[in-house]
């Protein structure tokens, strides 16, 4: 599988998988005008790494705004990690925030509710 | 059900087993028609067991859309609530915008921008249903000597005072906003030159009378005040601030710490 490179834009975020590191990193804000078209080939990446490797997945995410079709995307790749975590497979997610801007710790909270997956919050200077 | 089924069967098997009736037309067509029945019996159950597969196929279909369904409802109601809470808080960024667009830092009062609009709206309502109201420029009397003497934090500070002072003496109706530099600028909604000039009196008693222990002991503030009163609402606003600038330019020349009327 490739690595996926895409850079991100004032209503996109910047999207890094790594396959040989098994990390994916998605950084900015997301407002896509077409979320599925972004965000399908990052969920069809997470499938095939989870399907084929027993390997370490870090997902690690540094997002700010993102609209309700992103955040629907979001939760469909959290609930991919969150079933390979229940059959015993390495993963995790690490979110990163400003530490002064608490209002994306609370809503990284929101997303973390309801997954048993190993998932930090972690603010940043 | 079973047990009859099976008494009657070994019941066959044995008579047809039996030489004693071997080579009877009867034998024969029974066993003839106990073959058939088999046959059909074994037909029977495995359409039976056909029908039961796809009936627990069925109901563990049922089982699974149900899950899915509930999965799908939970993740559309998480996904409503965090949708909310980013509305809110853009909503939230978006007041906080507003407010730095329409405000001063230093001082937190409203800016030019703000103050112009203001302005406006007062001349508007002149136009709409007559009356009069006041415009008073102010400024900070020897602001840059106390910027050379004691810095710039203590000039952005003696501002900030000043600042809150003219705020806080003038009426609930009036408006104080900052014009720019230690220029002030009040707008005084219904009132004639004799109203705002009492206000401005007092302005002075209370700059002359701010103590704060932010500011050296030693500076005392004081302010000077053009002021004008506008009757028409379509005077040009650069024509009433040209006005009011010209007074208070007088104020200043007159050895300041006063009011000139024009």
């Amino acid at each position: 599988m490739q690595d996926l490179n895409v850079a991100g834009t004032d209503s996109i975020p910047s999207i890094q998988a790594n396959w040989a590191s098994g990390r994916l990193e998605m950084k900015g804000d997301s407002y896509p005008e077409n979320a599925f078209e972004l965000y399908q080939p990052v969920i069809d990446w997470i499938e095939v790494f989870l399907k084929t490797e027993n390997r370490p997945l870090l997902m690690q995410l540094q997002l700010l705004y993102l609209n309700t079709s992103s955040i629907r995307a979001m939760m469909d790749m959290l609930d991919l990690l969150e079933d390979a975590h229940k059959q015993g497979k390495p993963v995790g997610v690490t979110w990163l925030y400003e530490r002064d801007n608490e209002r994306v710790a609370e809503l990284a909270e929101e997303f973390r509710e309801d997954y048993t997956l190993r998932f930090d919050i972690v603010p940043q200077e | 059900m079973v047990k009859v089924q099976e008494l009657l069967e070994n019941r066959i098997v044995s008579l047809l087993e039996n030489p004693d009736y071997a080579g009877h037309p009867l034998s024969e067509g029974l066993a003839e028609l106990f073959e058939r029945y088999c046959e059909q019996t074994r037909q029977i159950e495995r359409i039976a067991h056909i029908s039961d597969r796809y009936q627990e196929a069925e109901r563990d279909r049922h089982i699974d859309t149900t899950t899915r369904y509930q999965r799908q409802l939970r993740q559309i109601a998480k996904v409503m609530r965090i949708s909310d809470r980013y509305q809110h808080m853009l909503r939230d960024m978006n007041e906080r915008l507003y407010w730095i667009s329409s405000h001063d830092e230093l001082t937190g009062l409203p800016n030019r921008r703000q103050m112009q609009a203001h302005l406006k709206r007062e001349l508007q309502q002149l136009a709409e249903r007559g009356g009069q109201f006041c415009v008073a420029l102010a400024d900070l009397d020897h602001f840059k000597a106390i910027n050379d003497t004691y810095g710039h934090d203590i000039g952005d500070k003696a501002l900030a005072a000043i600042a809150n002072c003219l705020s806080e003496h003038i009426r609930g109706y009036d408006l104080c906003g900052r014009w720019g530099g230690e220029e002030f600028l009040l707008i005084f909604p219904h009132s004639d030159t004799r109203a705002a000039e009492a206000i401005l009196a007092r302005l002075h008693e209370v700059v002359g009378a701010l103590v704060s222990h932010q500011l050296p002991e030693q500076i005392v503030l004081s302010v000077s005040f053009g002021l004008s009163a506008c009757h028409k609402g379509d005077e040009a606003l650069d024509q009433i601030l040209k006005r009011v600038d010209g007074a208070l330019y007088q104020a200043k020349r007159e050895g300041r710490k006063r009011t000139v009327v024009v």
